[in-house]
Formats: C-alpha cells, structure tokens, sequence
C-alpha cells in the first residue's frame, strides 16, 4: 500500500485479538473448570484455577451417564447425514447440470426451495411423516378410494405402517432431505469444461461412466468440504434428534449434554462433570473444524458463487 | 444458462429421484400436511380428525400469547441478525489487512461451527449463571444487578451473545471471501488519490460486497427465527415469565409437550408464510435496490 498502515494495523490487531478472546473464553473456561473437583468448585465458584479432577470428571462421565454411548450415536448419525447428503446431492446435481432435459430447471427449484424452510420449522409433521413413513401411500388410497374397493373385495382395509422413531436412519433422513448439498454441486460442475464430457463420448464413455471416471474424481475438493460441513451440520442437530429419539440410549450427545443441564431451581449441579461432558462432546466436531478448516471455508464460499 | 451435454431423457430423473423422494417425503409432505392439519381439529395419538375450516387459524390469531411469540421472534430476528452479520464484518475487515495475526483468526473463528446451539447454551448459561457464573461478584456487590431467570433483559442479552457467538463463522468467511474478491488495484488507486481507509471502506469496499451481504443477511434471517431454538431450550426454558418465548419455541412446547398439534400446525403454517414472505420480499425488492457492479 502507498500509505503509512502502521495505525490501521494495530486497530486491526486489536479488534482481531477481542474476536478470537470472545470465541475463545467459552471454550477456555469450559475447559478448566472440567479440571476442578465438585467441591472446590463449590467452594471456590468460577475461579480459572486449574485442577488435578480432569480424569476423575472423565470417569464420571463414563460411568454415571450416557454420554459415552451418545457420542457413538452422533458419530453415526453424523457420518450418515455427511455420507446421504454427498451421495444424493452429487448425483441429482450432475442430472441438473450434464442432461439437455427441460424438467433439469424443474428439479433444480424443487431441491432449491426446502433452503427456505429448515427441519426445525417443519418438525411437528415431520416428526409425524417419521413416526409411519407409510401414512402418505395410507393417505393416497383412502383419498384414490383404492381402499374402499381393496375392502369391498377382500374385506379389509389395507393399512401400512413403518416407523424410522428412534433410527439412526430417521434421525439423518429428514436433514439430508435439504438442498444446500445439489447447490453446492451444481454450481462448481458448471465451472468444469463442458468438452470433457464431449472428449469421453469420443473415447466411446457414457455419461455414468464419464461421472463415475471423471466427474467424481473432479470434485474430490467439493466432496471433501460438503462432507465435512455435513458432518457437522448433523452433528450439531438439535431439535429434530430431540424429538426422534425418545430412549436414552438412542438419542444424540448435544441431546444429552442439554439433558444432563441442571433444571433452574436443584442445588447446585455438578457443574465440572457437565463442562466435562461438554468438552467430551464437542471434541470431535472441534477437531475436525481446526484441521479441516480449508475444507470449511472452501464450502461455504462455494455456496455463496 | 448453457445446456447441458447428454440427451438422454430418463436417466437424469433416474439420477436425481433418490433425492427427489427424500425431499417429498420429509419435506414437501410435511409441509402440506402442516397446512392441512391447520383447517382439522387434529387429535393426539390418531384419534381421528374433524374438519373446522378456519377455526384453528381463529383460535391462534385470537391467541394474544401467538402475537406475543410472533413480536419476539421478530425483534430476535432483527437484533440477532444485525448483530451476527456486522460484528463479523468488523472482524472480517481486520482480517482482510496484510498482518500475521490474520491467519490464526481464519482459524479460530469458524470453530464456533463445531459447536452446537445447544451445547453453547449449556456452557453460556453456567458462565451467566448469576449465583456461580463470572457476574457473580458483581451480584454481591449490588444483589440482582444480574440474573437472566428473574429479569428478562439479562435473558435477551445472553441469548443473544449466544446467538452472535454461534453465528460469527459463517458470516466472517462469506464476508471475508467478499471482501478479498475486491481487486487490490482498485484499492491502491483510491490510495493514490488520496482516499483514507474510512473512505475506501465505504466508498468501495461496502458497495464492492453488498451481494455478499445481503446473502448474509437473507440465510441469517432464517437462522435466528429457527436456530434460536437450541439456546432458548437449553438457557431460559422461554423464561422468564415467557419473557423469551420464541415462535419455535412455543410451537414446540404446543405440539410435543401439550399434545395440541392442530394449533402448531397452524401456528407453524403462518410461520411458514412469514419466512415465505420475507424471503420473497428480500429477494423481490431488496436485491434489486442492490447495484451489482461486478461483473
């Protein structure tokens, strides 16, 4: 720059170190008052000395809650979220962008406008749908009057129930059911040059095979920062695994973890085996954010092209 | 728009019909349904339904408690969103400057991403605690100077640093990547001819990411109408005295707690139609007032 930054500098530095201190005291007093034992911290309130109790707090957690099992269930729930999500949006969003088919721009808007409405603002009927994902075809014949001739002739109506409550599989489909991923896709195949998929015609390849050889190896880079983001997004669920899940032994960490909060008038909680248990389940969507975190930036500036 | 390649006619609907199934099943049939389900008087557990016509809609609009829910997710709306996009416009201009500083702020600002609201609600409401949390002293020093479970406006307050705190990573790399999209020459011109940094920022910067942050604004628009959901559940429970009873708080404890679930369809319809709305309305109007200078 032409000019003397020396002044803009140092505003800049300033105003960076209070944004990283502002994310990061949460984290960093979550972090030691996990080290303190119940009674020092009863003793003591919030005080940012460290204690010697971390893996005692640990093995409380371990052994007194559900946690361990929890943060199994949310790598699962996780990994299906990441995985439904990069699978479906890939192929639909390669259909949107390599095929001459009008109905192409149909779809796109189809996919495009669930961004409108998060599973958090559709969960009641959402969470009916789950509770017997049969009820739309129950609905079709009652409304087609298929059943009533079903009746007439074999003398019962027909009635289909399949509940995906308390599956890991119902607690992933309805946030993969969200078209951030097709976008996503969508828009980085548009910036591939549209003769590759003359050049593999030439060479005598369909279009499965030019998207199983060429266009999935392509979008490595788009694959690898949607499945992270997705990991996370299905991680950090909270309404809708809520609701999903009524056992404990199904349900999420962050469930659990809100579970395991104190209701507002009990005593005083075991607050450092709560901060423990909240580290515990933040740990493995914060790994992946600090050392994926080109991946993560990469994605979310790719949806906004 | 350039066409696609390929003219086969059925393979892309082959394609794309997984997704397309999973998308009507949880979510177009939902949606309906919850429309549906706002003109019949729905019992719990399938004891069959009657059809009321508008009744429902009659019963929540006559409901002062709805327009209340509906006036604070309103004002979080507004608050929350304006707060969790400038605040990372602030740190996204510091960062965009040539200094080392820069690149561990890339870093530890997305992490907050990993974080669930929920989980942050835990940990913001035992540091806001007023008895044990870090205003505990001043609490001693002036008993009720703080307590978010007494006084509604420590509750707003805390919901709401919550809110920016889980929000700042995605708008601090949307606006980031804008504000790097502006060509360095343009602003080494500016320089030349004498332009300060307060100039250059709102003569050029600002217009130069205006897209950007009108995306900001529409996606976190949406966000703190549903997002709110896991900080409100885990920090005030809707207290005090309902005080921070958001909309899909209320539908929640409507449908799932007190077994009304015609009344949080209806409810959850007319949300659907205020998002429906504001979107439209952003998209429709605001981005039109918006001058796209880039190319």
């Amino acid at each position: 720059m032409v000019e003397d930054t020396r002044l803009l500098h140092t505003a800049a530095n300033i105003i960076l170190l209070i944004g990283m201190a502002f994310i990061l005291l949460p984290l960093v007093i979550t972090a030691i008052v996990a080290t303190q034992s119940y009674e020092d911290f009863i003793a003591q309130g919030l005080s940012l000395r460290i204690g010697d109790h971390f893996w005692q707090n640990i093995k409380t957690v371990f052994t007194e809650t559900t946690i361990p099992r929890q943060i199994t269930n949310s790598v699962i729930v996780a990994l299906l979220v990441a995985c439904g999500k990069c699978v479906l949006a890939f192929l639909t969003a390669f259909a949107i962008v390599y095929f001459q088919a009008r109905y192409g721009t149909l779809i796109f808007a189809f996919v495009l406008a669930t961004i409108l409405m998060p599973i958090d603002l559709r969960v009641i009927t959402t969470y009916q749908i789950a509770a017997n994902i049969m009820s739309p075809i129950n609905g079709l014949m009652d409304l087609s009057g298929l059943n009533d001739l079903i009746e007439r002739l074999g003398g019962q109506r027909l009635y289909f129930e399949l509940s995906l409550l308390n599956s890991y599989i119902g607690m992933a489909a309805p946030v993969v059911a969200h078209g951030t991923g097709t976008f996503l896709f969508r828009q980085y195949l548009r910036t591939l040059p549209k003769d590759l998929a003359r050049a593999a015609t030439l060479d005598g390849a369909g279009p499965i095979r030019f998207m199983i050889d060429i266009a999935l190896p392509l979008s490595k880079a788009p694959m690898a920062a949607l499945f992270v983001l997705m990991f996370l997004g299905g991680w950090t669920q909270y309404l809708w695994p809520l609701v999903a899940a009524s056992t404990p032994d199904m349900q999420t960490a962050v469930v659990g973890l809100a579970r395991l909060a104190p209701n507002l008038e009990e005593g005083i909680p075991d607050y450092p085996m709560i901060m423990t248990a909240a580290l515990l389940v933040s740990i493995i969507p914060l790994g992946v954010t600090a050392f994926m975190q080109r991946f993560i930036t990469y994605g979310l500036t790719l949806v906004e092209k | 728009m350039m066409r696609g390649f390929y003219p086969h006619q059925w393979l892309p609907l082959v394609l794309a019909l997984p997704q397309i199934l999973l998308i009507l099943l949880f979510f177009y049939i939902p949606v309906a349904q919850a429309f549906y389900w706002s003109f019949f008087l729905e019992r719990p557990f399938g004891g069959g339904s009657i059809f009321v016509g508008w009744d429902n809609f009659y019963r929540v609009l006559m409901d002062r408690e709805f327009w209340l829910s509906l006036q604070r997710t309103g004002f979080f709306m507004l608050f929350g969103s304006v707060l969790a996009v400038f605040l990372p416009l602030i740190l996204a201009l510091a960062a965009d400057q040539q200094i080392r500083l820069s690149y561990p702020a890339r870093n530890i600002l997305v992490w907050p991403k990993a974080i669930a609201g929920a989980s942050i609600g835990v940990v913001f409401a035992f540091i806001f605690n007023p008895f044990l949390g870090i205003l505990a002293p001043l609490n001693e020093l002036s008993p009720g100077f703080w307590n978010p479970r007494t006084q509604a406006n420590d509750a707003w307050i805390m919901l709401l640093i919550a809110h920016v705190w889980n929000g700042i990573p995605f708008n601090f790399v949307i606006l980031l990547a804008g504000l790097q999209s502006v060509p360095q020459t343009l602003l080494q011109a500016a320089a030349m001819d004498g332009a300060g940094p307060w100039r250059r920022l709102f003569d050029i910067h600002i217009p130069m990411i205006m897209p950007f942050l009108f995306l900001a604004f529409v996606l976190e628009f949406t966000e703190s109408i549903v997002g709110a959901f896991g900080l409100v559940d885990t920090m005030t429970e809707g207290g005090p005295g309902g005080a921070t009873t958001l909309l899909v708080y209320k539908i929640y404890i409507d449908g799932f707690k007190a077994y009304d679930l015609s009344g949080a369809a209806t409810q959850t319809s007319l949300l659907m139609v205020f998002v429906i709305v504001l979107t439209l309305f952003q998209f429709l109007y605001l981005e039109k007032k918006i001058k796209y200078e880039r190319g």
